[in-house]
């Protein structure tokens, strides 16, 4: 009875074909982006499946931990305690960045602001300015129109800036809810993912470009190259975690994602893809 | 045996219907007894004379701010704002149809009216993001219209339904002959829907008012949408609020488990919980007059 087990057992062992299967895990920023990458993937090369879940990027770390996933998606870079974790188990990995995110600054197009500076945006978005008089020289109201608590890029401006959002932002449900607010507000200001407003999302809006206190020079969301160069302020790299020693299943998916395909499937997706297109 | 046999059923029957009611009384102590204990794990960590004085509820921050202060006027200004558009609208709509409309009319009508009562809460929300919205912004020359005042609006829209049923009923239930009498006295029709009519179907509009407050406060989905959730405190109808159920929306998604967050969490739900029982008590307490009254 017992050997029968071990045996059913590894008879469905086999049916799961553990070699063609690669299984990610990870962020629920990048979940959309894998799961059309992967599907695009599959058509070209119908023998390999790629099975893709979300959960977020500690959960996908976890799992490459404990063996349940090939590759963990990451919107943030590993960090010291995991690598820990790693080196205890005698786990090589490796990383490999697909992607970069970006976060817009939108204001409405007839506001008289060209470009803004970190400290002065810091200063905004926590309500230390109330009005646009020392900014844009307009006795108008700051009306900021920002993400509820429970989103990523809620938290990411506000760790990238270190401040506390003002008790007076706006939280909208969604990126096209906060663009619609700042088209019909002349004196809002908001942040969206660039993929919202760099696919003609961004009429009568103005997309600020950021300086910050040691460049001077502002750089815009929707400049690729600069983006692709890291000089943006509110940008991400959408990390890829996995295993050294699984590099050769895993591959011909890391080679489809950088390959022409791949990069514009990430372009049309709203993320900056690693090289030129 | 056949007798016996029948009385076995009979007790069982009753048996099965005692518990049914019975689990619905135990899922409300449960679920109370739930959002207490959690509470209770809460003022245990935080202090409970912050949580009802403090000015900042800011889960996020260092410190850690947990007042319900403004999420409570903000509920506060919402509710009481649907209740003043609704409570005229509605009793003067169901005196319409119980003492003034034709037949006919009210057939039709009564059933309309319930249906609005049908429309999903995100239906609503919706409404208000595309349409309520932007139209107090163009009349009050005001940047955003996603504000207590678009709440309240939306609000009174999904109280009516409530408040009509209900108060039609205790309109038509004023036995006839008080009417007769007044009319025989020589008072017109006005003064004697005034002055009699709906002062003797007092207890009957003030449970279809209260019913309808609880359904305002307890929604979120309408608020959520269409408040635009600032967490300051609001100082006027124009200013954007959250209320305590959309802020329970927003956060518990992502609060880790067994923190003094979600704690906090919790004890804002039961702050909720019990103003709503009160009045829904409340309401509860003068329908049940109004049935002695006529009964």
């Amino acid at each position: 009875m017992k050997y029968c087990f071990f045996c059913l057992a590894i008879l469905l062992q086999s049916c799961i074909e553990q070699d063609k299967t690669i299984k990610i895990k990870g962020s629920d920023t990048e979940v959309n982006l894998a799961v059309e990458l992967a599907e695009s993937f599959h058509v070209m090369n119908p023998i390999v499946f790629v099975s893709i879940s979300g959960g977020g990027s500690g959960l996908g770390i976890a799992s490459l931990l404990n063996n349940t996933a090939d590759i963990a998606n990451s919107s943030r870079s590993i960090n010291e305690e995991e690598i820990t974790l790693f080196q205890q188990k005698g786990i090589q990995i490796d990383s490999f960045i697909f992607a970069q995110d970006a976060i817009a600054i939108v204001v409405a197009k007839d506001l008289p602001i060209d470009s803004i500076s970190t400290n002065d945006l810091a200063a905004v978005l926590s309500g230390k300015y109330s009005t646009w008089k020392s900014l844009a020289n307009k006795d108008l109201p700051v009306n900021i129109y920002g993400r509820q608590s429970n989103s990523g890029t809620h938290d990411f401006v506000k760790d990238k800036l270190s401040i506390e959002f003002s008790r007076n932002a706006k939280e909208m449900n969604g990126n096209a809810q906060i663009l619609e607010a700042i088209r019909a507000d002349h004196s809002g200001i908001g942040y969206v993912g660039a993929g919202y407003v760099s696919h003609g999302g961004s009429k009568a809006l103005k997309i600020l470009p950021v300086y910050t206190q040691e460049n001077k020079d502002a750089v815009s969301p929707l400049d690729a190259q600069k983006i692709a160069a890291g000089k943006y302020f509110f940008q991400r790299p959408l990390f890829q975690y996995y295993k050294t020693s699984s590099y050769i299943k895993i591959k011909p998916f890391l080679d489809y994602e950088k390959g022409q395909a791949g990069q514009s499937i990430i372009h049309s997706a709203g993320y900056y893809p690693l090289r030129k297109l | 045996m056949n007798a016996s046999k029948r009385e076995a059923i009979d007790r069982l029957l009753k048996m099965v219907f005692r518990a049914t009611g019975l689990v619905t009384i135990g899922l409300l102590g449960g679920i109370f007894f739930m959002l207490l204990f959690n509470s209770i794990a809460f003022f245990a960590k935080g202090n409970p004379i912050d949580f009802f004085t403090g000015s900042q509820w800011n889960p996020g921050s260092d410190a850690g701010n947990y007042s319900i202060l403004p999420l409570l006027a903000s509920t506060g200004f919402v509710a009481l704002g649907s209740m003043m558009i609704a409570v005229p609208l509605g009793i003067f709509t169901a005196t319409f149809l119980s003492e003034l409309a034709p037949d006919t009319l009210r057939t039709i009508l009564k059933p309309v009216i319930e249906m609005l009562a049908a429309i999903p809460s995100v239906a609503i929300g919706f409404l208000g993001i595309v349409l309520v919205g932007p139209a107090i912004a163009r009349v009050f020359g005001i940047q955003n219209g996603l504000n207590a005042l678009n709440g309240s609006i939306l609000l009174a829209i999904m109280a009516l339904p409530t408040i009509i049923t209900i108060s039609e009923d205790a309109i038509s239930a004023v036995p006839k002959t008080y009417k007769e009498a007044s009319l025989a006295l020589g008072a017109n029709k006005w003064a004697t829907l005034f002055q009699v009519t709906l002062p003797a179907a007092l207890p009957g509009l003030i449970a279809a008012v209260m019913l309808g407050l609880g359904r305002a406060l307890g929604e979120t989905m309408t608020v959520l949408m269409a408040t635009g959730n600032a967490a300051a405190l609001p100082k006027g109808f124009l200013d954007s609020i959250r209320t305590i159920t959309a802020t329970i929306a927003i956060e518990m998604g992502e609060v880790p488990y067994q923190t003094t967050h979600y704690f906090a969490l919790f004890a804002i739900a039961v702050v909720l919980f019990i103003i709503t029982l009160l009045i829904n008590l409340l309401g509860e307490f003068f329908a049940n007059r109004l049935r002695k009254f006529h009964a």
